[in-house]
C-alpha cells in the first residue's frame, strides 16, 4: 500500500513520526503552510518558515525516504492580523514558484471577516497567475456558513472547481461539495472531528471519487498515523485495494499534480537513503553511524 | 562577459531554449520579475551539464562541463540587462532553495568581484553544504580572481581564502577543480592542511587525497616529513600525490628517497612522476 498523505504539519512532528509514516506505507507527503500556535509578529519570520518548508523539512523527510511537497499561503487566522497579511502577500509570488510548491495553502476562513475574505480572494488569484490549485481551510466555529462563503468566494473569482480542494469537511458539508466538482478533505483526528469510524460510512454513503482524507497531525493532540488506520478501518467495511489506492494515492496526487510540478510516476516508492547527506551542513543524526542501515 | 548560450542551447530542449528567450526579455524589461523566474529556471531550462572544456574571457575562467542548463540559464537571466545589482544576487541566495543558491553562486564565477562575491562565499564557508561549496569555489578561477582583483576589499582576503581551501579538505573535494585556486598557496594554509590530516589521520578518518599536492606548493614545517612518508603510503591516491608534491619541490637531498621507491614502485601512473623527477635531477 503507497499512501500520499496530504495535510500534514510535519515541522511540528519529530523523527519518530516520519519513521511511523514510512513503515505504515506514507511514501510522500503534503505539508501546508499554517499558523504557528501564536501570532507571529514580523513577515521575517514568515520568510523564514516558508524557507523551512522547503529546505530543512524537505530534507528531513528525505532522510526517512519520504517526499515531501507544500503549499504556501498566509492562512486565515493570521490573515486578520495587520502587522503581516499585506507583507505575506507580497512575498508569495516568489514561493508560489518554488519547485516543491504545489499548491496555494492552507487559506480560506476562520472567524469569517471581513480582511479574511480580502486576502482570501487575493490569494485564490495568486493560484490562478501560477497555475496551482488551492487548499481551502475551512472554518472550526459557524462551520456551515463558513463553508457557504468559502465557495462564494471561490465562485465569485471564477476559479475552477477541479482544483478546489476543501478541507476539514464532515458529513454536513458533503452534501454541498459533492455537488460543485471540486474535491472533497477530511482530517481524521483521534478525538475530534471525523473519525476512522465516521469516515468509511462517507464514503459507504458517497464514495471514493473526488474524496481526500488527512490526519491534518500538527503540534495539537493529533495522530499523524490517521490515514493508514482510516484505512484498516475500509478494509474491515469492505473496500477493495484498488478503491483504498484511489483514496489515499490517486485523488491526492491527481488533485496536487494539477500545478504540473508533481509526477505521481516518480514519487510512488520511498527514496533511497543516505544518512551521510547533510542540509546546509546540519544531521539529523545525533552520533549514530551515519553508513548504519 | 563570459558567453556560454552556445553550450546552453547544444544541451537544452527547444522547450527550454524558447523558453529562456522568453524569460530574458521578461528580465529585461522588468528585473523586478528576477525573484519570480529564479525558482522556474530548472524545471523550465532543465538540469542537464554542458559539454565540458574550459572557457574565458577576459579574467574569468570556466570549467563549462561542471555547469547545467540551469546555470547558464541563471546567469543569463541576471545579467539580462547588465551586471546585476549586488542586492539582488544576496536576495536570490537568501531567499533561494538549493537549487538558487546554486545558480547564484555559479554566477558568481562570471561577474565582477565585488563585495557580494566576499558575503556569498563566507556563506558558502558558513553553511558547509557541499553542493554549494563546489558551485561557488570550484570549476572556475573565482577564489584566485577574487584575491587578485582585491581580495580583502571585497571581504575574501588570504585567510577567508584559507579557509575554504580548507573546507575543501574538509568535505572532500578535488584541489584541481578550484582553477589557479594554489597560484595563492602560502605556509598558512599547508600548516592548516597538514593539521587536518594529522587530526584525521589520529581518528582513523580519511585524510584529503589533495593533501600533499597542495602542501608541496607552499612548504612549512613538517611539509617534508609528510611528504615523504606519503611516498609510501598504501593508498595509492596519496602516493601519488606525495610524489607530485615531492617532484614539485625539487631538492636534490630528496632525490634519493624517490630513486628509491621508483625501484619499488608498481603503478605506472606514480612511476611516471618519479621518473621525470629523478632525471630533473640528472641534468
Amino acid at each position: 500500500m503507497r499512501i500520499f498523505e496530504p495535510h500534514i504539519h510535519m515541522f511540528s512532528r519529530i523523527t519518530d513520526d516520519y519513521e511511523a509514516l514510512a513503515k505504515e506505507g506514507v511514501v510522500a507527503v503534503l505539508e501546508p503552510a499554517f499558523w504557528l500556535g501564536q501570532a507571529r509578529t514580523s513577515v521575517g519570520t514568515f520568510v523564514d518558515y516558508f524557507d523551512t518548508l522547503i529546505g530543512w523539512e524537505r530534507f528531513r523527510a528525505q532522510q526517512f525516504g519520504i517526499h515531501h511537497f507544500c503549499t504556501m499561503g498566509l492562512n486565515p487566522r493570521e490573515a486578520n492580523d495587520d502587522r503581516i497579511n499585506q507583507d505575506v502577500i507580497d512575498l508569495l509570488p516568489r514561493y508560489l514558484e518554488k519547485d516543491s510548491v504545489v499548491g496555494v495553502g492552507e487559506i480560506g476562513l476562520d472567524d469569517q471577516t471581513k480582511t479574511e475574505e480580502k486576502f482570501f480572494a487575493a490569494q485564490i488569484e495568486l493560484a490562478a497567475a501560477h497555475d496551482l490549485p488551492i487548499l481551502i481551510h475551512t472554518p472550526h466555529r459557524d462551520k456551515m456558513k463558513g463553508f457557504q462563503r468559502c465557495i462564494d468566494i471561490v465562485r465569485e473569482q471564477g476559479f475552477p472547481w477541479e482544483r478546489v480542494l476543501l478541507d476539514h469537511g464532515n458529513e454536513e458539508t458533503i452534501k454541498i461539495t459533492r455537488d460543485l466538482g471540486c474535491w472533497s478533505g477530511f482530517s481524521i483526528y483521534p478525538n475530534t472531528k471525523m473519525s476512522p469510524e465516521r469516515m468509511v460510512q462517507i464514503l459507504l454513503e458517497h464514495g471514493i471519487d473526488h474524496m481526500i482524507v488527512n490526519s491534518a497531525a500538527d503540534w495539537g493532540v493529533s495522530d499523524p498515523l490517521m490515514v493508514p488506520k482510516t484505512v484498516a478501518r475500509m478494509r474491515e467495511a469492505g473496500f477493495d485495494g484498488a478503491q483504498i489506492d484511489q483514496l489515499v494515492w490517486g485523488n491526492p496526487t491527481s488533485f496536487f499534480a494539477q500545478g504540473g510540478r508533481l509526477d505521481p510516476a516518480a514519487i510512488g516508492e520511498l527514496l533511497p537513503v543516505d544518512r551521510r547527506e547533510t542540509f546546509t551542513g546540519n544531521s539529523i543524526l545525533r552520533g549514530q553511524d551515519p553508513n548504519a542501515k | 562577459m563570459l558567453a556560454l548560450r552556445d553550450l546552453f542551447d547544444a544541451a537544452a530542449t527547444p522547450e527550454a531554449s524558447a523558453w529562456l528567450d522568453g524569460a530574458l526579455r521578461t528580465a529585461a524589461e522588468d528585473p523586478q520579475r528576477i525573484p519570480v523566474l529564479f525558482p522556474q529556471i530548472p524545471r523550465r531550462a532543465g538540469r542537464q551539464y554542458l559539454a565540458g572544456g574550459l572557457r574565458e574571457a577576459g579574467a574569468v575562467r570556466v570549467e563549462t562541463g561542471a555547469w547545467r542548463t540551469c546555470d547558464v540559464a541563471g546567469l543569463a537571466i541576471l545579467t539580462a540587462s547588465g551586471i546585476p545589482a549586488e542586492e539582488l544576487l544576496a536576495d536570490l541566495h537568501d531567499r533561494g532553495d538549493l537549487e538558487e543558491r546554486t545558480m547564484v553562486l555559479r554566477a558568481l564565477a562570471a561577474l565582477p568581484t565585488r563585495p557580494v562575491t566576499g558575503r556569498l562565499l563566507g556563506e558558502v564557508q558558513r553553511t558547509n553544504q557541499v553542493v554549494h561549496v563546489a558551485a561557488g569555489a570550484l570549476d572556475s578561477n573565482i577564489l584566485a580572481r577574487t584575491l587578485d582583483e582585491g581580495g580583502d576589499a571585497v571581504g575574501f582576503g588570504i585567510d577567508e581564502f584559507n579557509r575554504l581551501m580548507l573546507k575543501l579538505a574538509f568535505v572532500d573535494l578535488p584541489l584541481a577543480r578550484a582553477i589557479d585556486a594554489m597560484r595563492h598557496a602560502n605556509a598558512e594554509l599547508s600548516r592548516m592542511l597538514q593539521g587536518l590530516a594529522t587530526e584525521r589521520e589520529a581518528a582513523g578518518r580519511k585524510v584529503w587525497h589533495d593533501t600533499n599536492r597542495a602542501i608541496a606548493c607552499a612548504p612549512t614545517e613538517g611539509t617534508v616529513a609528510r611528504l615523504l612518508g606519503g611516498l609510501e603510503h598504501g593508498d595509492d591516491h596519496h602516493r601519488l600525490a606525495a610524489a607530485e608534491g615531492l617532484a614539485r619541490l625539487d631538492r636534490d637531498d630528496l632525490r634519493q628517497f624517490l630513486r628509491e621507491r621508483l625501484a619499488r614502485e608498481n603503478l605506472p601512473r606514480i612511476r611516471d612522476v618519479l621518473e621525470r623527477a629523478v632525471k630533473t635531477a640528472a641534468r
